[in-house]
């Protein structure tokens, strides 16, 4: 009986194996020759890893036969994750998920790896800073607030998420285009904690990535004023853009799956195409905009700009 | 009432109850395994929730957090190896009882009452009283955290089992290890050499595992070189705890059920804290304060209630505000947004029943981790049957595994080894490592936002003194550092 059970467990196990291999079929044309790891240089469960999961089941099922297999690699605050993916074989077979500090850390001296060791396939997200304030607060539009700022100079208090993190940068941005002065407060463990923040009437204002701030915005104790991006966001039509305004700012936040540099162009085309597909289909939008969060389509030459013009404005902002 | 029947009916589909039962099961084994994290389940599950219409994924979801901090118990209690952070504090008298006392199965029992104790608790609070917890938490501004943090870390004193100077040393080196990697508050790089995986600080996983885990399994080794050891057969015929003990911890569970619900409802504080906070707690309140570290069952119980509570606190900011706590939080609170719900002040209103749901699935959660805890006790304790000569190299490889798995590192599993082989020559000279976690669980939380309330008050410190809650954690956390000196003099 025992033996019985063994051979049992070996043929179970073996169906196993054979059954985790089917999906590389080594004659297969690419992406379907192998599976495709994703590097993912941020923990599981925060925003990064949870858009790069989801645009890539998307990919997975327009790209058929293909098997995408993420790995998380939250080192160094990221920064190894990007390495890794800069130094991976260029095949197609390793791609990557890489953030916005990846424009920032070269200039800040935290990291030697940048935009150019990378091609882009797509940027699933490109989350804009909004300035967000208290609905007690005596200011209504974006015009007051900078008059009050100018008034009570070093007096309102600017939640960011960390000195020299992204919206650290965009108040930084914010003081240099208005002429005003905030005292910066930073909340290192994130956006969470900004939120908590303000609606505790803590400190008074902040630059962020509205997405968090959504639940409070939507009950009424926090409003929005503007946002930093080309176009309104989708989710609050009422706020003007700072471009609308008379200040082109864009600080963003964004994602983009990438290859390292050398990967063959056909290759990148592939993906890139089903990128194209998956980044206009109504499920890929629906599943962003559920989490409260504006979908992007910024595919291919277009991300690989994105990635050039945020590089080149820290550098110029950073640098000085 | 007719939400409430609704929400009933929501849950009670039998496809929804399969659902929780798996993601207890889930929960528990990635809480009992070191390494694998409840982000890591929540994250790996959750796009199978996000295919699931209505509340079946999430209750999957609910089923893994609380299932996951009830875990960490088990490994804790039978390894000396914690298997979350929130577990750490469990180690200090559960693993005593099991090994020492040779109860196991008592120890087991305690913990998985306390859990489901706590858990149960700390819903009932989350459903009578949220709106005013919601309140309060949001009182917390820095200063009052960072006095939060002070509080906690004068409970090294009372976790260094004896040696109050020993301890606070270990706690001033986890303090030390929590500066390394970036500074958030300056954008300073602090004791990198140069590296870019120290640039992210000192993982803290890797430690937990190496200083617990493989320092235990060392010693282990150590022991069965000095001594044939004859391990006997442990067979326990209840693993329902008796009355005697209920009776005996349940002011206890009382007290850490509250103390949980409370810091598991200020957002970005967790089970880690909760478990020791109402560690502490116990022993000062306990008649048998002296003998906690020995197995002492009030000292199982505390930690158990008090981490296990956090679940239904951390839901009362995501649920009345919208404000995730924590990781875990985070994605649940993402899970929700895709079905549909929108945390926040409006859901109370919009999808009351949806709400009730979640509270009966969080209520019926605790339940099931109970009686998948009270079945498996029997199973879990053959563990300590097993010879060394087995157990030891699989908990070897384990811990190579387990840290591995944390983040996709080799690096991860330097610092495992190199932390693990001072555990055990830190074990042998008597500190605790308790206090070194604390140090590194507390010390970014305490720096932080010390630096965070001076930018705020212009570098006056007089904010610390001036905020009514701030003043009582300080003067709470003097109290807790003076009372054992004054109680040794009369002694």
């Amino acid at each position: 009986m025992k033996r019985i059970f063994a051979v049992l467990m070996m043929t179970a196990m073996l169906l196993g194996m054979v059954g985790c291999s089917g999906g590389a079929d080594k004659k297969a044309a690419y992406p379907a020759d192998g599976d495709i790891t994703v590097i993912i240089p941020k923990a599981p469960g925060g925003g990064t890893d949870t858009s790069a999961r989801g645009l890539i089941s998307f990919l997975q099922k327009e790209l058929k036969g293909s098997k995408f297999v993420p790995v998380n690699k939250p080192d160094g605050g990221g920064i190894t994750g990007m390495v890794e993916l800069a130094k991976a074989k260029p095949d197609g077979h390793t791609l990557g998920m890489v953030t916005v500090e990846l424009a920032m850390f070269p200039h800040q001296g935290k990291a030697t790896v940048t935009n150019k060791d990378f091609v882009s396939v797509c940027a699933p997200i490109a989350a804009p800073a909004a300035l967000i304030v208290p609905k007690e607060a005596p200011y209504n539009s974006l015009d007051e607030f900078v008059k009050y700022a100018k008034g009570n100079a070093g007096k309102i208090q600017m939640g960011n998420s960390g000195t020299g993190a992204i919206w650290h940068i965009a108040a930084l941005n914010f003081e240099k285009e208005f002429g005003v002065q905030f005292k910066h407060v930073p909340y290192p463990k994130g956006s969470a904690d900004i939120a908590a923040a303000l609606a505790g009437k803590h400190i008074d204002a902040t630059l962020a990535d509205p997405s968090v701030f959504k639940s409070q915005i939507d009950a009424g104790t926090l409003k929005i004023l503007a946002v930093m991006a080309d176009t309104r966001s989708e989710f609050y039509p009422n706020a003007p853009t700072f471009k609308e305004l008379g200040h082109p700012m864009a600080i963003r936040a964004w994602a983009a799956l990438v290859a390292p540099k050398d990967t063959p162009k056909e290759k990148m085309e592939v993906l890139r195409k089903a990128a194209e597909k998956v980044c206009n289909s109504k499920e890929f939008k629906d599943y962003f905009k559920k989490q409260g969060i504006d979908p992007t389509a910024i595919v291919g030459d277009a991300c690989d700009k994105m990635m050039a013009d945020d590089d080149a404005m820290y550098a110029r902002f950073l640098k000085k | 009432m007719a939400d409430v029947i609704t929400a009933i009916g929501m849950v009670a589909d039998p496809f929804h109850l399969l659902c929780l039962v798996f993601g207890v099961g889930v929960g528990i084994m990635f809480g009992a395994m070191p390494g694998l994290s409840v982000n890591m389940g929540l994250a790996l599950l959750l796009p199978l929730a996000f295919a699931f219409k209505g509340m079946a994924g999430i209750l999957m979801l609910l089923g893994i957090y609380c299932g996951a901090i009830y875990g960490g118990s088990i490994s804790a209690i039978l390894l000396k190896t914690p298997g979350t952070p929130a577990s750490v504090a469990t180690t200090l008298d559960g693993y005593p009882m099991a090994v020492k006392l040779r109860q196991p199965g008592r120890a087991l029992g305690l913990s998985t009452t306390a859990s489901a104790f706590g858990g149960i608790f700390s819903t009932i609070c989350l459903i009578i009283s949220a709106p005013l917890l919601a309140k309060i938490s949001l009182q917390f501004s820095k200063p009052e955290y960072f006095a939060l943090a002070v509080f906690g870390l004068s409970i090294i004193t009372s976790v260094s089992s004896g040696n109050v100077i020993k301890g606070i040393m270990g706690g001033i080196l986890g303090l030390f290890l929590a500066t390394v990697g970036i500074d958030a508050m300056s954008g300073a790089v602090r004791f990198t050499a140069d590296t870019t995986y120290l640039l992210g600080g000192v993982s803290f996983i890797p430690i937990l595992i190496g200083v617990f885990a493989l320092a235990q399994m060392l010693q282990s080794v150590e022991d069965c070189w000095q001594k044939s050891q004859i391990r006997q057969h442990v067979s326990i015929d209840n693993v329902l705890p008796t009355v005697a003990d209920l009776k005996r911890v349940f002011t206890t569970l009382i007290r850490s059920s509250a103390i949980g619900t409370f810091i598991g409802c200020i957002p970005g504080t967790g089970g880690d804290i909760a478990s020791f906070v109402a560690y502490d707690q116990a022993k000062r309140w306990s008649k048998h304060s002296a003998n906690f570290g020995n197995g002492e069952p009030e000292g199982v119980a505390a930690p158990e209630a008090g981490n296990n509570a956090v679940s239904g606190g951390a839901f009362i900011p995501v649920l009345t505000l919208g404000i995730p706590g924590d990781g875990a939080t985070a994605i649940m609170m993402g899970a929700l947004m895709v079905q549909g719900l929108q945390p926040g002040p409006l859901l109370f209103i919009d999808k009351a029943p949806d709400v009730y749901a979640i509270f009966i699935g969080l209520l019926l959660a605790n339940i099931i981790m109970a009686c998948m805890g009270y079945s498996l006790i029997r199973l879990f304790v053959k563990l300590t049957n097993v010879p060394n000569a087995i157990l030891l190299p699989v908990i070897l490889l384990m811990t190579f595994v387990g840290t591995y798995s944390y983040g996709n590192s080799m690096n991860d599993v330097y610092v495992m080894v190199v932390s693990g082989i001072l555990g055990y020559v830190l074990n042998k000279l008597k500190f605790s490592m308790s206090a070194v976690i604390i140090g590194i669980i507390l010390g970014g939380m305490a720096e932080q936002n010390f630096v965070g309330s001076l930018i705020m008050s212009d570098g006056n410190p007089s904010i610390f003194f001036t905020r009514p809650i701030c003043l009582f954690f300080l003067a709470a956390a003097a109290v807790s550092l003076i009372a054992p000196l004054m109680m040794k003099k009369k002694a």
